[in-house]
């Protein structure tokens, strides 16, 4: 303390008879103030470049992000539109898969699976007259068949316009069934929808969705006759 | 203070913020490369993480492309070859058909599950509601696209269900005969359909086994015109 006062005194005395040594102290002091505002400068100018740059770079990487995931969900929305639910479809979950020899007593009238005979029924696009065996078309559904089955109420336009969109669709079949409730049933493993016309538009996207579709049980096995 | 010490300052000065320059020169062009970097890496990485979690790759083909139309076809093409050919098995004990038919069943069986299974990665159905080969008019193969389907002969080259029938019925040297001469039919149907492809092809995976069907039934029809003279038969279908 006391020698900060002395220095102070001399300072004073310094001042007074300003020598080269005290100018060339001013000298270095104003420097000294000039070099820390220019650093002061260029650290406020790091500062804000640094962030104007992360702004862009954020601003980058959110616009590419966007870009990918927008085609990723239009890419989503094409393939949900391939595979997307039909109104009034009606599943049925896991339904057991036995040969068995004797008439099986199903559910679902037509029914959708469940125990069924070994041998399958022809489902390359075949058009059955008359009614066929329950369990004989339970074991085509299994194979990846869809299994149009229409009542009394189907008219013969209905019955037509199904017969040509079966004939033309391997893993197909189609047959009267005169017990259903609905005028026409379209019917997959454990899947069922029921339609009033064969103009229903349901009818393609039940045909696209379902012809060898996820349900199939046994992707790759055939429709044709298993007795050859 | 004389002139020359003033201009001394300055000089130092400027020396000072051409150093600090020089580093901001250093600093920027590094600062863009990481920000361009991110800025690719990122989205890349969204892209990649959604192709590898989710069912199908971004590439994935479209539901009315030449691939997803070829691999639907061609496999509804395919199992009438399987039907055929295990229909002959039942009717004769020759030993040289019955090779050709168990050649067939398995090829075309193997083939029509890779197809499929293409379709499931693709994440698209394996039935459509388009016709038969309308992929095909997108190559300027209009022809196969206007096939008009009868009878279960939905594309050039398939059977109908009369003469599937008619094999069914046939024994012996006879249905040998009429097995060749409609497995004659088939595989040309088949090769101008994989030819068609093959000139379209937009997935080399695809386009391989595409190119192996057309050189592989090529070679076999070559092999059933012979059989076909050994039965002193002629290569066309009979009109039944």
């Amino acid at each position: 303390m006391g020698s900060a006062s002395k220095q102070t005194q001399s300072n004073k005395s310094q001042g007074n008879k300003p020598s080269a040594k005290q100018a060339s102290n001013d000298r270095r002091a104003r420097i000294a103030e000039l070099r820390a505002a220019e650093q002061r400068r260029d650290r406020r100018n790091k500062i804000l470049a640094g962030s104007v740059a992360g702004v862009l770079v954020i601003a980058a990487i959110a616009t590419g992000t966007w870009i990918v995931v927008d085609a990723n969900k239009d890419k989503k929305a094409k393939e949900a539109a391939a595979a997307a639910p039909i109104d009034g479809v009606q599943t049925f979950g896991d339904l057991s898969r036995n040969h068995v020899k004797e008439k099986v007593t199903y559910p679902q009238t037509p029914p959708v699976g469940g125990d069924h005979n070994a041998i399958w029924l022809d489902c390359m696009g075949t058009v059955y007259d008359q009614p066929v065996e329950n369990e004989r078309a339970v074991h085509s559904l299994e194979h990846g068949a869809v299994w149009v089955t229409y009542n009394g109420k189907a008219t013969p336009d209905d019955i037509k316009t199904l017969s040509e969109k079966v004939k033309a669709t391997p893993y197909s079949l189609m047959s009267p069934y005169p017990d259903e409730q609905g005028t026409i049933t379209l019917n997959a493993w454990s899947t069922q929808l029921t339609v009033d016309s064969a103009s229903d538009p349901r009818v393609n996207q039940f045909f696209t969705k379902y012809v060898q579709g996820k349900q199939t049980q046994e992707p790759g096995a055939s429709c044709t006759m298993g007795a050859m | 203070m004389t002139a020359t010490e003033e201009s001394a300052e300055p000089a130092e000065d400027v020396a000072a913020t051409d150093r600090a320059a020089s580093r901001r020169r250093i600093w920027w062009p590094a600062a863009l490369a990481a920000a361009l970097a991110l800025a690719l890496g990122v989205p890349a990485l969204v892209a990649g993480g959604t192709s590898a979690s989710g069912t199908s790759s971004v590439s994935a083909p479209a539901d009315d492309s030449p691939e997803a139309g070829f691999a639907r076809d061609m496999s509804t093409h395919h199992q009438q070859a399987v039907d055929l050919s295990f229909i002959v098995r039942d009717r004769t004990s020759d030993e040289s058909t019955r090779t050709l038919a168990f050649d067939i069943i398995n090829t075309q069986a193997n083939q029509r599950g890779m197809m499929m299974g293409w379709l499931d990665q693709w994440g698209l159905t394996q039935h459509s509601p388009a016709k038969p080969m309308a992929w095909m008019s997108m190559g300027g193969h209009g022809h196969g696209a206007d096939y008009q389907a009868h009878d279960g002969s939905l594309m050039p080259g398939m059977a109908t269900n009369t003469q599937l029938a008619k094999l069914r019925s046939l024994s012996g040297r006879d249905a040998e005969v009429f097995y060749l001469q409609l497995m004659l039919e088939h595989h040309k149907g088949g090769v101008e359909m994989a030819q068609g492809y093959v000139d379209m092809a937009d997935n080399a995976t695809e386009k391989r086994l595409a190119q192996s069907m057309v050189a592989g039934q090529t070679s076999e029809i070559g092999l059933i015109t012979d059989m076909l003279q050994e039965r002193g038969a002629a290569p066309g279908v009979p009109a039944s």
